[in-house]
């Protein structure tokens, strides 16, 4: 049985579908991350998942359950905050346990466990509205670690968390993991780095999950091998020309200081491009070859730029 | 029962809080009741003034309920619905009915410490209630019946009305204008016939007078509203009802 699975979800909202048949079956103690760019029904998929949300058509399980029946074990965390501000941060985790059923006493005893854990002792009894974005957040995660939580649904929960905090919320994932393998998870992101920690991922995109499987079998399937980055002195039409014909398939994206080239053999194309730019009289600031990333797969798939809005139009 | 409990202390620390919700809710009803008793009675027959500031701080009470259910319910939900907090609550093993009983009965609680410290204020400006033990309690019972027929009209307002400014100023707007236009914040006997009529019918005006004739007379409430209780409690009850079913049906139910 499944931890989570879903069949032909279909979910419209104002005559628009968001979600357009997805078929997802992910096994206990499974890490699944779930990728896509903004507006791709990720979070509604999540949503729904976590019972937030109903399908217009097809069907959720868990365990074999509906998902309204199974909302004792399951943790969700949405993207938005969810805390009151005007409360201490302990007493918002001891009123999230106590919604979970606890009693006064081991609410309060739980909660300080649980802050302990996430390393806000020392904010325990401060307001909300005192805490950084990141202590938010941590308190957000904390809520989702009560005992008897089997399955795990993370909306972006990395999002605007500091290298340290997100550091520390992968360390928290990996101990929960560890300690109960029963555990599931399944983390919407649209960022490739944070999805490389899972086992298996799903990229998702205009409502449809359009690839699926470890983070090397997803670079395999798309031949990516490598990606060469390159700084310019200057960016125009020509250049882009001369790179769109050196790159595998024809994919270059424009990057922030330049370009990205996509290819199978950097040492062949990185001479190529040298010689080609300097006859072009561009000056080449910085060129580094890198292994490709799940941003890089899910570029090269849809020609889509997975952070920012940004799609069609960066594929020459 | 924990869950209603919990519900219950978070949205009571909520509206304890928040300096506008006890501004508006407690301290604003108490100076009216400073201004009213010590600057417009003057024009009053001296045996009667005691009678006319306790209409005034029975009004004042109503007030503040009618704040507190009107404007301060709504603006909680509609916090919580802006922030998240409705689509965490939905993934969690909590019933709606546990989660709206731990709110209303915070509500509740936070308006009688309101209509206790206004009526406080009553009685130090010279407000004296009149009346038997079951007067008093009667007419604790239609102010409860009012902050019900608010607390309707706040859960209408907040399942319809979706960022909190909007829900704020919708509820304040309601509450003041009616007020006004239903004799809470004049004489019955200064309304013209239509709004005299109208006050009989809004159920927190109606209740207001009924706590004013079981607690000041007659002369004092303008008439005797006895007569309507039976359809102040209907039409309170109604309100309730409807304003539970739409915050069920639109903020919990799945979209």
């Amino acid at each position: 049985m499944y931890a989570i699975f879903t069949e032909n979800l279909i979910k419209e909202y104002q005559n628009h579908q968001i979600l357009k048949g997805i078929n997802l079956k992910i096994e206990e103690g499974e890490f699944y991350a779930l990728m896509g760019p903004n507006g791709s029904g990720k979070s509604t998929l999540a949503s729904i998942i976590a019972s937030v949300r109903r399908p217009t058509e097809g069907e959720v399980k868990i365990y074999g359950k509906r998902p309204e029946l199974m909302r004792g074990i399951i943790g969700y965390l949405p993207q938005e905050s969810f805390l009151s501000p005007l409360l201490t941060g302990m007493e918002n985790l001891t009123y999230f346990a106590r919604l979970m059923g606890y009693s006064r006493h081991d609410a309060k005893k739980i909660s300080s466990e649980l802050i302990e854990r996430v390393g806000l002792t020392d904010h325990a009894n401060k307001k909300v509205s005192d805490y950084s974005g990141g202590m938010k957040r941590i308190l957000e995660i904390a809520t989702l670690l009560f005992p008897g939580i089997k399955i795990l649904i993370l909306d972006e929960p990395t999002a605007g968390l500091d290298p340290s905090a997100r550091r520390m919320f992968f360390d928290i994932l990996k101990e929960i993991r560890e300690e109960d393998t029963a555990v599931t998870v399944l983390m919407i992101t649209h960022i490739g780095t944070d999805a490389e920690v899972a086992s298996r991922v799903g990229l998702m995109d205009d409502g449809r999950i359009i690839a699926e499987g470890t983070p090397e079998e997803l670079k395999e399937m798309c031949s990516l091998t490598e990606v060469v980055d390159i700084e310019t002195s200057m960016k125009n039409e020509k250049i882009l020309e001369i790179l769109n014909k050196l790159s595998s398939n024809g994919r270059v994206l424009e990057t922030e200081n330049g370009y990205r080239v996509y290819c199978s053999n950097s040492e062949e194309v990185i001479s190529e491009i040298v010689t080609a730019l300097n006859r072009a009289g561009c000056k080449i600031v910085k060129m580094e070859s890198k292994r490709p990333s799940l941003e890089d797969v899910f570029f090269k798939l849809t020609g889509k730029r997975l952070r920012g809005e940004q799609d069609a139009s960066d594929i020459r | 029962m924990h869950q209603i409990s919990a519900s219950f202390e978070r949205t009571l620390k909520e509206f304890l809080r928040n300096r506008s919700v006890v501004f508006w809710t407690i301290a604003w009803p108490s100076i009216w009741v400073l201004i009213y008793s010590l600057l417009f009675t003057k024009e009053v027959p001296k045996h009667a003034v005691p009678y006319v500031r306790t209409s005034i701080t029975i009004s004042m009470m109503t007030f503040a309920l009618t704040i507190a259910g009107m404007a301060n319910l709504p603006a909680n939900i509609a916090r919580d619905r802006e922030s998240g907090l409705f689509a965490k609550l939905k993934s969690m093993p909590l019933t709606p009915w546990k989660d709206i009983l731990g709110r209303l009965s915070a509500l509740t609680v936070f308006s009688a410490i309101a209509s206790i410290l206004v009526a406080i204020t009553g009685v130090l400006c010279g407000a004296r209630f009149s009346g038997t033990c079951d007067h008093v309690i009667r007419s604790i019972l239609f102010l409860l019946i009012a902050l019900l027929a608010s607390a309707g009209i706040g859960l209408i307002l907040g399942s319809f009305i979706q960022n909190v400014q909007g829900v704020i100023m919708g509820g304040v707007g309601i509450c003041v204008v009616m007020a006004s236009i239903s004799g809470i914040f004049s004489s019955y006997a200064s309304l013209p016939p239509i709004l005299q009529k109208l006050s009989r019918v809004y159920p927190i005006s109606s209740a207001n007078s009924i706590s004013i004739y079981l607690l000041a007379g007659e002369s004092v409430a303008g008439y005797n509203p006895l007569g309507q209780a039976a359809s102040t409690v209907a039409s309170s009850l109604l309100i309730f009802f409807i304003g539970l079913i739409l915050y069920h049906r639109i903020l919990w139910r799945g979209e």
